[in-house]
């Protein structure tokens, strides 16, 4: 007999997921994901400037805006033939990475640590950061207060096999409070160029508006420092560590072995940091072609069935509250993405996996192999769980090298922005580039007088929490959970871990 | 840092932010022991992008310090430990006579199903926390102005926080914090002016605090005088008032380029880019940013019907 578990809402990530699995004899048989929240963001765009669309697909999401703002500049300098100045070139790395950073910290110490450490623990802590008791002394009130639900927001959880070593969860709660912290430091990263965080500004198509004054490139390096400490010295430990508690988890959560990813970072040579390329069980294609990703819509409530390509559809027909209550085939506002033909997974493990089967970046090679010497595992192992946090942390430390190079070869007092062209009538471009969560493409069809006559954004998320396509296979994360074994089926921390390492952002998905 | 160093530099945040009005060091240090009692905090999604999340995340006195010294956050889904149902037994179960509720992004009134926690409708959730709550702060653009969520074409029929209150029958007072992230200081300054007068500050007619919402962006500009004078920036990097490149403070009301300290050391317009009224009832427009000789008719859509 299986038996149905709903768990909605998925906290601790971006938006609205919610999950549902069949467990028979303590495993996953069957799992669907739902996205539940619609805007229509970008057939809205419709009518709209052609420039309005950095600005309005940022705010597809409060997590990720950069990568939108980038994707969109990028389609529209593909449109208008645009070429960036050197100073525009790394001034939007230097923008984009840094928010970048900032992500892969909030997804490992904000949304993710809490299902590994055990947050009790902070109860004996005896040392002298001022932080830490404090936190120490409200749980303690909080407990003793009676209160239906003491300190709510972190005690109220899945009672699992959290860390039982104290001394390491202690560093962990530290590092969670630090990390706070450190973001804050990142986001000025973003700021000094990108103006405010998040929904940067500054980031048009031509470059960067900010004038890199030597006040700002030097408030910037010496800020990066600080953050190249952290992600050195903390980040890439605590993974470890955590990574050891829990080595079983190298082999949990395994989806696809298909992965997928764009170009970014560019460096002055023309060269990218990490490389778009499709890989099929590890073999890797290093040519890609975007019009060869279909979204089908058979499982996601729209009211057109079938597969589109990029710009095909020029309106998306959402289901009405009548049709919606009515049908129960359908089970997503996500749309289900195939990129020739195949489910495929994006993100961090792929920019892993992908850039080192290339072998176009040594300093990603030299790095994986050795941590997959201290760690016993190999690169097949980068699908997992596990494999996706350590991708993460690998990420993390050649983007801030890279960025510290960069800002030293910024020419101080130089505009990295090229005047914008007259206003465009008919032309069509493709942005692509890699977010946090995976390979982001943007299209964009100008029609007359600038505005806008089409667009669509394929978005990472949409990716990894795909429904079910017309064949009725199911997405990367549904996929990842099949056969995931539950202890506790009240608790089942095993399917948290699994969606969480995938860092689900869900109002990118829809948008 | 330690306590005192701590607390000096949230007061200073309250200087800058304007709270040292009606709040005094003595009162924080009361505050922060537990002398002056906590108002509880529950923080919902409802169609948005958690960019007012994340901006608070990033601020000064970040908001876990506001979780455990200055209110009891009890319900927020990017930072709660819980998952599923039992993240949703504190909504259900959970009773206060002090309780904030906060609303990012709209609620989509035509339709309820695009948008989603628990198999239900978000807006169940909001009238069940609207029940509760003392005070109701809209967060953020959407939620106060529709913003994004209510573009030409848009099917959802995306309202406010407040239209929704009123069409509900709710009494509850609001206070609407626009600009698209919502800025920290202006969600402190709220909430301490609650936790000392268990009301809203001053408001203006759109529900917005005064201290903030008086002035327009171009009123308080560093290019104030250029666009007197009438020398006006070309291109990006020019000297000159922005206003010819797309600008919109003319007709944005914010603090964005007034506010002190650490909040005005970045912004739009010191960044180069033109405002793009990010805070303003008419956002988004068809035309944010363009060339100064750019002779298209600057049109703008807002349904304007569910504010």
């Amino acid at each position: 007999m299986s038996k149905k578990i709903v768990i909605d809402p998925i906290t601790r990530i971006e938006g609205h997921l919610k999950v549902e699995i069949e467990v028979e004899d303590g495993q996953v048989s069957e799992a669907k994901c739902s996205a539940d929240m619609y805007r229509g963001l970008e057939k809205a765009l419709k009518g709209y400037d052609y420039l309005t669309a950095i600005h309005i697909t940022q705010r597809t999401c409060g997590c990720c805006p950069y990568a939108h703002a980038e994707a969109a500049a990028l389609a529209i300098e593909n449109a208008l033939g645009i070429e960036l100045n050197k100073n525009g070139k790394l001034l939007r790395n230097m923008t984009i990475g840094a928010y970048k950073l900032k992500d892969y910290l909030l997804h490992f110490y904000t949304l993710s640590s809490l299902d590994f450490l055990d947050i009790t623990a902070i109860l004996k802590y005896k040392g002298s950061n001022a932080n830490m008791n404090q936190l120490r002394e409200w749980v303690k009130k909080e407990i003793n207060s009676k209160a239906v639900f003491p300190s709510a927001l972190f005690l109220q959880r899945y009672k699992a096999a959290y860390i039982e070593n104290d001394k390491l969860n202690i560093t962990l709660i530290e590092h969670y409070l630090e990390a706070f912290e450190m973001m804050r430091e990142i986001d000025k990263m973003v700021k000094i160029f990108g103006a405010k965080s998040p929904h940067m500004v500054a980031i048009e198509a031509g470059g960067i508006t900010t004038r890199p004054t030597a006040e700002r490139l030097l408030e910037y390096i010496a800020t990066a420092k600080k953050a190249k400490e952290f992600i050195n010295n903390k980040y890439l430990k605590d993974v470890l560590k955590v990574a050891k508690e829990f080595k079983e988890y190298f082999k949990i959560g395994k989806g696809v072995d298909n992965f997928l990813t764009f170009n970014t970072l560019l460096n002055l040579d023309g060269s990218y940091e990490f490389v778009e390329g499709f890989s099929k069980n590890f073999e890797f294609e290093d040519k890609i072609d975007p019009y060869e990703i279909v979204e089908y819509h058979d499982y996601a409530y729209y009211k057109k069935e079938g597969g589109f390509k990029p710009l095909e559809l020029e309106e998306l027909e959402p289901l009405n509250r009548q049709e919606f209550e009515s049908q129960d085939k359908k089970y997503s506002w996500s749309k289900a993405p195939r990129y020739k033909g195949s489910v495929v997974e994006v993100g961090p493990s792929a920019q892993v996996i992908n850039t080192y089967l290339s072998g176009k970046n040594q300093k990603l090679n030299e790095m994986v192999d050795k941590l997959n010497k201290e760690l016993d595992i190999s690169i097949k192992d980068y699908n997992s769980v596990m494999g996706r946090h350590l991708s993460r942390v690998i990420v993390s430390n050649l983007i801030i090298d890279k960025l510290l190079e960069d800002a030293f070869r910024v020419d101080e007092g130089e505009l990295g922005f090229v005047p914008l062209q007259e206003v465009p009538s008919n032309a069509k471009g493709i942005g692509l580039t890699e977010a946090t969560r995976g390979a982001l493409a943007h299209f964009i069809d100008i029609g007359d007088n600038g505005y806008i006559r089409n667009y669509e954004m394929v978005v990472p998320t949409t990716w990894n929490i795909s429904p079910k396509d017309d064949k009725d296979i199911s997405g990367a994360l549904e996929s990842m959970l099949k056969g995931t074994k539950i202890k506790d089926e009240k608790n089942p921390i095993e399917i948290a871990r699994v969606i969480r390492s995938t860092d689900p952002c869900l109002a990118c998905a829809v948008h | 840092m330690n306590r005192r160093e701590f607390l000096d530099m949230v007061y200073k945040m309250l200087v800058v932010a304007g709270g040292v009005n009606f709040f005094s060091y003595e009162e924080l240090l009361a505050l922060e022991s537990g002398e002056i009692e906590k108002p509880d905090i529950i923080w919902l999604h409802a169609m948005s992008c958690d960019g007012c999340s994340t901006s608070l995340l990033n601020s000064e006195v970040s908001v876990l310090d506001i979780i455990t010294r200055f209110a009891n956050v009890i319900f927020h889904p990017t930072i709660m430990a819980g998952t599923g149902e039992n993240s949703l037994e504190i909504l259900e179960k959970y009773k206060s006579n002090n309780l904030i509720m906060v609303l990012e992004g709209s609620i989509p009134l035509d339709m309820p199903h695009a948008c989603m926690m628990g198999e239900r409708y978000i807006e169940e959730w909001v009238e069940l926390v609207a029940k509760e709550a003392n005070l109701a702060i809209g967060a953020g653009t959407c939620a106060v102005f529709n913003g994004i969520t209510d573009m030409e074409g848009m099917s959802t029929g995306a309202c406010t926080l407040r239209y929704f209150l009123e069409e509900k029958g709710f009494k509850t007072p609001v206070v609407n914090l626009p600009t698209c992230p919502m800025k920290p200081h202006h969600f402190l300054y709220t909430l301490f002016y609650y936790i000392k007068h268990r009301t809203t500050p001053p408001v203006d007619m759109e529900f917005r605090p005064k201290r903030f919402f008086t002035n327009t962006v171009h009123d308080r500009c560093v290019y104030y005088s250029d666009y007197q004078e009438k020398i006006f920036a070309k291109n990006i990097g020019d000297r000159g008032c922005l206003f010819k490149l797309g600008c919109q403070g003319p007709v944005t009301s914010s603090d964005c380029v007034k506010s002190e300290g650490d909040f005005d050391r970045f912004n739009c317009i010191k960044s180069g880019h033109p405002c793009i009224g990010c805070g303003s009832e008419n956002f988004p427009r068809k035309i944010m940013f363009k060339r100064s000789d750019d002779e298209r008719e600057l049109k703008k859509y807002k349904s304007f019907t569910r504010i």
